[in-house]
């Protein structure tokens, strides 16, 4: 098998240059590099050999690979990823059964330690893997061969980051993320999000393409240039929020005006990602441009800690800790303070009696 | 309250000693002061009650409430690191062993005056500093500043740049399961402070005005009036 350029393949696909230049610059923007880098980005991608990609789904809801399709028409980022690179995709190829498991086989063997594995969702470890098994094989099991043998392996979503939804409380099938199923795995690079920016996606794969090293990570391996700052930070709804501007309630004037989600529970102050700024379906809108406060679904434990959606603070193990924290501490510290007055009567009692008997006694009063 | 604690003064049996240091007082008033904004500060920030009309260019409110509760956390988080490095360095009275009834007679003290409080007994335990009773309650308030501390620096790392040095608390925010987790508890430790402060403002009135020893005074001054034979000095 001839591997091609990357350039050669989009033209073959019908992609005009300035097409593929104007992707570059849009790259280039997400990484938070100026428009000038496009055209570096575009010679260093265009004479690179297209990067093989093998893409696995274990116990998921194939969120990240309908993200990656998207509905709209296609766009160069969804032919690199998909049509070009991907050597393995179970959701997408054509082949099924034995033939799948034999294409999976042979791009691995093709590739060792050059590949990139892409992880959707998590990997149950319960029940010697049984809540997930493909071809005879757990999850964890192909997991552990797939991630051990490629260059990188990139978790695609919430779920093979973090767990995600299926590690909720109670984890019932012991779903773990992939770096805790792949002890010691290889450049882990997490893109959570539930489900990830394919935008993102594209990006890292570019960035990778462009510079020959992966980007900087924050403290949950997630590339600074997609998860470095807060929603709430590059939120267009910011200056209502500084401004003391809230909806209060759905439909009320302040959600018709555009005003800030916070007491609507906007989870915004605590997830990181670049929503606001590179949006969702080809930049048409995200979910707080349309009046819908942010879930937190980018951070670990989001299922357990970002509930209820539309409220501002947690429960905690299912009891609604986070609406009567406040009431019940400010009733707590008026009963104290009724509390002391009381003793106080008490204390004012004891004095008087104690007074009395020493008086009695004839000792002085102390 | 102060003029019959110098008048009992004239009585051979009670010393004025000097129990709290400066950096104890001033301490103290800083905190008191910066608890005051600060959950002022913060309740509004977990309940924005105040809702302005009209463009939001022309108001700040929530953004000037949040820097009020920065610069007053930075004075709290300087407060109580000066208060727990006086601990180690302090007068007897500062340190540790005097909030955690580490030896048997602080323990046995302890008791006591939970017995006293309750009724169960008739003297009140006499210490020079704080009784051992109140002491550990201080104890117990240190570990919720700290955590207010914590909890604060955890939130605070995502409104800062990620190259900012403020970065190295970020890993608080695994330790508490989350930042929602760390808003969580940082809501309890407010009211856990405040219950305290109630409970703290009344026994010191309580020991100012039942026992007589100028406790009220003593924060502001230094100075407490204290009874010989109680405290076992000679
Ligand atoms: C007695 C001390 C303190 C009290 C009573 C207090 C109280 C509060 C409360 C009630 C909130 C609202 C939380 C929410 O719903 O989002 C808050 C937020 C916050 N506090 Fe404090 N706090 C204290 C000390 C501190 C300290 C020492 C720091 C920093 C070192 C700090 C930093 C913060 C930050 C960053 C927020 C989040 C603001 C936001 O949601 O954007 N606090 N505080
Ligand atoms: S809508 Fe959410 S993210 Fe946006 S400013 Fe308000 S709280 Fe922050």
């Amino acid at each position: 098998m001839r591997v091609h350029g990357l350039r050669e393949e989009l033209e073959h696909q019908g992609i005009s240059r300035r097409d593929f230049l104007a992707f570059c610059a849009s790259m280039a923007a997400v990484l938070g590099l100026p428009a000038s880098a496009g055209p570096a980005i575009a010679a260093a991608v265009e004479n690179e050999q297209k990067p093989i990609l093998i893409w696995l789904e274990f116990q998921d809801c194939a969120g990240n690979t309908e993200s990656l399709l998207r509905a709209g028409h296609p766009t160069v980022a969804d032919l690199i990823l998909d049509s070009i690179s991907l050597s393995y995709h179970e959701t997408l190829m054509a082949a099924a059964g034995s033939q799948a498991e034999q294409a999976l086989t042979q791009a691995v063997r093709d590739n060792a330690g050059k590949y990139i594995a892409l992880i959707e969702g998590s990997i149950p470890s319960d029940a010697d893997g049984a809540y997930c098994m493909i071809g005879g094989k757990s999850a964890l099991q192909i997991a552990r061969e797939i991630c051990g043998g490629a260059a990188a392996t990139i978790a695609v979503g919430t779920c093979a980051s973090f767990g995600g939804i299926p590690a909720a409380r109670p984890n019932p099938t012991g779903a773990l993320s992939v770096a805790d199923a792949v002890p010691g795995v290889k450049n882990l690079i997490n893109m959570s999000a539930c489900p990830a920016n394919a935008e993102n996606i594209t990006a890292l794969i570019v960035y990778y393409l462009t510079l020959k090293r992966w980007p900087p990570l924050d403290q949950y391996r997630r590339p600074l240039f997609a998860y470095g700052k807060s929603i709430h930070d590059n939120c267009e709804r910011r200056a209502h929020f500084d401004a003391g501007q809230y909806v209060d309630a759905w439909g009320d004037e302040a959600h018709r005006h555009g005003h800030c989600l916070y007491k609507m529970g906007c989870k915004g102050p605590a997830t990181s990602q670049n929503c606001p700024v590179v949006r969702w379906n080809e930049g048409t809108n995200w979910p707080i441009g349309c009046g819908h406060p942010c879930i937190g679904c980018a951070e670990p434990n989001f299922w357990d800690t970002m509930t209820p959606f539309y409220q501002r603070l947690p429960n905690v193990a299912g009891f609604d800790v986070g609406s009567w924290v406040d009431p019940v501490g400010l009733g707590l510290t008026g009963l104290v303070a009724a509390a002391a007055v009381a003793h106080g009567v008490g204390e004012i009692v004891r004095h008087r009696i104690g007074s009395k008997a020493s008086s009695e006694d004839g000792s002085e009063a102390e | 309250m102060s003029s019959m604690a110098i008048a009992r003064s004239k009585n051979t049996d009670v010393e004025r000693l000097y129990i709290w240091e400066l950096p104890v007082r001033l301490t103290h008033w800083l905190n008191f002061f910066s608890i005051i904004v600060l959950s002022a500060t913060g309740y509004y920030i977990g309940h924005p009650f105040i809702s302005v009309a009209g463009l939001a260019r022309d108001h700040f409110v929530m953004g000037t409430v949040r820097v009020i509760h920065m610069y007053a956390a930075i004075v709290f988080t300087l407060s109580v690191l000066v208060r727990i490095y006086w601990m180690f360095v302090g007068n007897d009275y500062a340190r540790l062993t005097q909030l955690i009834p580490f030896r048997r007679e602080r323990f046995r003290s302890f008791w006591k005056t939970a017995m006293f409080y309750s009724f169960m007994r008739r003297e009140a335990e006499e210490n020079a500093g704080h009784d051992a009773l109140a002491g550990s309650g201080y104890a117990m308030i240190f570990g919720v500043y700290l955590l207010l501390i914590a909890t604060g620096l955890a939130l605070y790392t995502v409104d800062v740049s990620p190259s900012s040095p403020f970065q190295v608390f970020n890993f608080l925010i695994p330790l508490f399961e989350g930042l929602q987790m760390a808003r969580l508890i940082h809501h309890i430790c407010m009211w856990i402070v405040l219950i305290f402060a109630v409970i703290h403002i009344y026994f010191v009135l309580l020991a100012s005005v039942a026992e007589r020893t100028a406790t009220f005074d003593s924060i502001v001054s230094g100075y407490k009036f204290l009874s010989r034979r109680k405290v076992g000095i000679s």
